[in-house]
């Protein structure tokens, strides 16, 4: 049994979710959720339309919020600031730190409060696909606080995650080398999707059992043209995840017009071009 | 122990109150509404850490400890009504960059529990000899389904209300302090709530008052 | 422009202060004029009901996700409702990632007495069969811009998300005992009372001012907040300490509060019709 957790208000023992008694009939409403059937409308490998603004967050230095498809990502960064942690041995380059949570409504079922070890997870996986990004070296004896907060999932969340993160450090003004941008492709069989939902990540788990089928996460930065991160679950044939890979690229540089354009959008409200 | 016994209007159960009776604490008392008690220490101004100092005045800290089991939200939010009504009637920037803290030990349950937490603290911070611009003290009130408020009441009267308040009341203008409720409450009841709870902070403070006159006429 | 900031950083109250004395405050507001409050319902597809709530810079996102559990014994015929506030890191640089702080520990439990209070809903109707299964409606909600003001902000949202909850309808099977949900079939919850708070801080006890912002509240002697219902009874008079305030500024403050309520009521009708259309 895990510990009573005391800072928050409890409710019943034992509570499930009402999609464990879900009938027949209503299982193919829910089943017909959001996936690629017309091909002419959105092909396997087009990117889910994205909204992203910055400076939502008033009280953070940077910030910002991505919204593709059904996901809902928002983001903010705090610092530079005094290092929490004097002991570390390295005060001549900043330190970097990344939360990353899910909001207790962002699934289907309900998430706990409490951080949990996917979270963690995920929180390192954005750390170390931010960090060759950074300047970091440009901040001595400080820290830069990365928090991502994913109001509602839909698909694999640290594509966009990281996404979200590098546009909030560019509206902190934090020094980059570039933007990195994050894609995940979903491979099943045959098929490779890219920006897979929810429902298409599901359905080839409940489906048949496939020989091979896996997630390729990767972390891009576009003017460097050099891969920052990469992670890969499942079993895929080499030539697969080599496909995977490419997909993922060309995937970012599909993205990367909008997430300029955002960031354009942003310099010139904070400072106008003079009028001339 | 001191008793006080006498019976005037709004109807409060009998107080009772020690101070200083624990010697580790730099001040320390317990506070006895009928079957209610409550125990406080206070110990300060002392060394604060360097993450809670404020330039300039004294960082209070407030502890709540359930009779049984470990202090959870409720208890969270207790310790902000008594914490920040605390600091309202301390003289806390006579005591820059310096930590107070005040643990404050559920005895027993029987009613009116926050008001008691606030009497008690109100002695202890007194007995410790911290400045304080007034005292203040405690008062809870409960409406009846009937519609008639009780004064102090029993947990069996808490229980059987349909709305409770409770005040802290300050010493030099009788104003409220702090209020917390439970409860739908039409406006007319919580002017009157407040009404009855100002007349009976008066016999609250007359407690005090003769409590801690009693203490040092033993002195001599 | 350089000498008024600085100003504001070496000496905040005075800054504000010299504001108050002119009735005015340094956003240009009047003393007793909210911040703009807008609302977003519905956002979030993966819960039952949602809102997103600003009161000037202070958002606050509230998503209701329902599961099915057994009744508590002690009341057979009831459900739950399990309000939580969190005040993650990433809404202001004041609070560290870890466990909730004092602030959203006492929020919480102030939400969880407002509904208790208000009986926004009654909790008999979350009841699907006595003694055997009930809904428990598990209100997260969760601040991401801290500006001052949460509690009303949290008020709002909670409402909001609940007037848009949906619930399937659950039936449970005659002969082997297990409930079954019809996701076809949804229905919105009755909601019985409409608690709306004002919130108000005080200013040595001459000054009152509504809804302030984070530094406002940081700076004042004392902070309260109201909820009042549509019968204009109070639910809630919640004044955790500061300095002392008077009967008639209390007075006051009731009439502000009732004012808001109407307003407040106002704006979630007009977005709701304005969602069916």
């Amino acid at each position: 049994m895990p510990p009573v957790d005391r800072r928050r208000i409890r409710g019943p023992d034992e509570s499930h979710s009402p999609y464990h008694f879900v009938t027949e009939e209503s299982m193919k409403c829910l089943a017909s959720g959001d996936r690629r059937v017309d091909v002419s409308q959105r092909g396997p490998l087009d990117l889910r339309p994205i909204f992203a603004r910055c400076g939502l967050i008033s009280q953070a230095k940077g910030s910002a919020y991505i919204e593709a498809g059904n996901s809902k990502i928002i983001c903010s960064v705090y610092g530079p600031r005094e290092t929490e942690r004097k002991d570390e041995t390295d005060m001549k380059s900043g330190r970097l730190v990344t939360d990353m949570r899910f909001a207790p409504f962002a699934c289907r079922k309900r998430g706990a409060w409490v951080q949990g070890n996917e979270e963690k997870d995920l929180s390192q996986g954005l750390l170390e696909s931010l960090r060759p990004g950074v300047c970091l070296h440009k901040y001595p004896r400080s820290q830069i606080d990365v928090c991502v907060m994913v109001l509602e999932s839909d698909g694999p969340a640290l594509s966009h995650a990281v996404t979200c993160a590098s546009l909030a450090l560019a509206d902190a003004g934090i020094e980059m080398y570039d933007l990195v941008l994050g894609c995940t492709v979903r491979h099943t069989g045959t098929t490779q999707l890219l920006d897979p939902t929810f429902a298409e990540v599901q359905d080839d788990q409940s489906g048949a059992s496939v020989d091979s089928q896996g997630t390729v996460t990767l972390s891009l930065m576009p003017n460097m043209n050099q891969v920052s991160g990469l992670q890969s679950d499942g079993v895929m044939e080499q030539e697969s995840i080599k496909a995977a890979v490419q997909a993922c690229i060309e995937g970012c540089f599909k993205l990367y017009p909008a997430i300029q354009h955002t960031i354009l959008k942003t310099v010139r409200k904070k400072a106008p071009p003079p009028e001339s | 122990m001191d008793v006080n016994e006498h019976e005037v209007s709004p109807a409060t159960r009998e107080f009772g109150c020690e101070q200083n009776l624990l010697s580790r604490p730099d001040g320390s008392a317990t506070f006895i509404q009928g079957n209610t008690n409550v125990l406080a220490g206070v110990y300060g101004p002392a060394e604060v850490k360097v993450s809670k100092e404020i330039y300039d005045r004294a960082t209070l800290e407030v502890l709540i400890q359930p009779k049984i089991g470990l202090p959870g939200v409720r208890e969270r939010a207790r310790e902000q009504c008594v914490r920040e009504t605390c600091e309202a009637a301390l003289l806390s920037s006579l005591h820059p960059r310096s930590s107070l803290s005040l643990i404050l030990q559920e005895v027993h349950d029987d009613g009116s529990l926050l008001a008691c937490c606030l009497n008690a603290a109100c002695m202890a911070l007194m007995d410790a000899g911290l400045p304080m611009s007034c005292l203040f003290c405690g008062i809870t009130c409960v409406i009846s389904t009937e519609g008639q408020i009780i004064t102090d009441p029993t947990l069996q009267q808490e229980k059987e209300s349909r709305a409770q308040m409770t005040f802290a009341i300050d010493s030099i203008e009788k104003r409220v302090m702090m209020s917390s409720t439970k409860g739908s409450i039409s406006v007319q009841e919580l002017q009157e709530a407040i009404a009855l709870s100002q007349r009976a902070s008066e016999r609250i403070f007359q407690f005090y008052r003769d409590s801690v006159h009693r203490r040092y006429s033993k002195i001599q | 422009m350089i000498l008024f900031n600085s100003f504001r950083t070496a000496d905040p109250l005075e800054y504000h202060k010299s504001f108050l004395k002119e009735n005015c405050r340094p956003d240009g507001r009047e003393l007793d004029e909210f911040r703009t409050t807008t609302l977003n319902i519905g956002p979030i597809s993966t819960a039952e009901g949602s809102a997103l709530v600003k009161i000037g810079n202070t958002a606050v996102m509230c998503g209701i996700k329902a599961e099915l559990t057994v009744p508590p014994s002690d009341t057979p015929n009831k459900g739950y409702i399990v309000p939580n506030v969190d005040m993650p890191p990433l809404c202001t640089s004041k609070v560290r990632s870890g466990p909730p702080e004092e602030q959203a520990q006492a929020a919480s439990q102030f939400i969880a007495d407002v509904i208790e209070s208000s009986e926004i809903i009654r909790k008999e109707d979350l009841c699907i069969q006595k003694e055997k299964l009930c809904w428990v409606l598990y209100c997260d909600i969760m601040c991401l811009d801290y500006d001052g003001n949460l509690l009303d902000t949290c008020i709002v949202a909670l409402l909001a998300a609940l007037k848009n909850t949906q619930l399937p309808k659950v039936t449970i099977n005659k002969d082997t005992d297990v409930p079954e949900v019809d996701l076809l079939q949804k229905s919105p919850i009755n909601i019985n009372k409409h608690p709306i708070g004002s919130s108000f801080a005080v200013f040595d006890n001459t000054i009152i001012i509504v809804d302030p912002t984070g530094d406002e509240e940081s700076l004042a002697t004392a902070v309260m907040t109201l909820v009042t219902d549509e019968e204009g009874r109070l639910c809630a008079l919640h004044k955790p300490g500061g300095t002392a305030l008077s009967g008639e500024k209390l007075q006051h403050c009731i009439g502000r509060a009732a004012t808001r309520h109407r307003e407040i009521m106002k704006l979630v009708d007009k977005i709701i019709e304005s969602m069916k259309k």
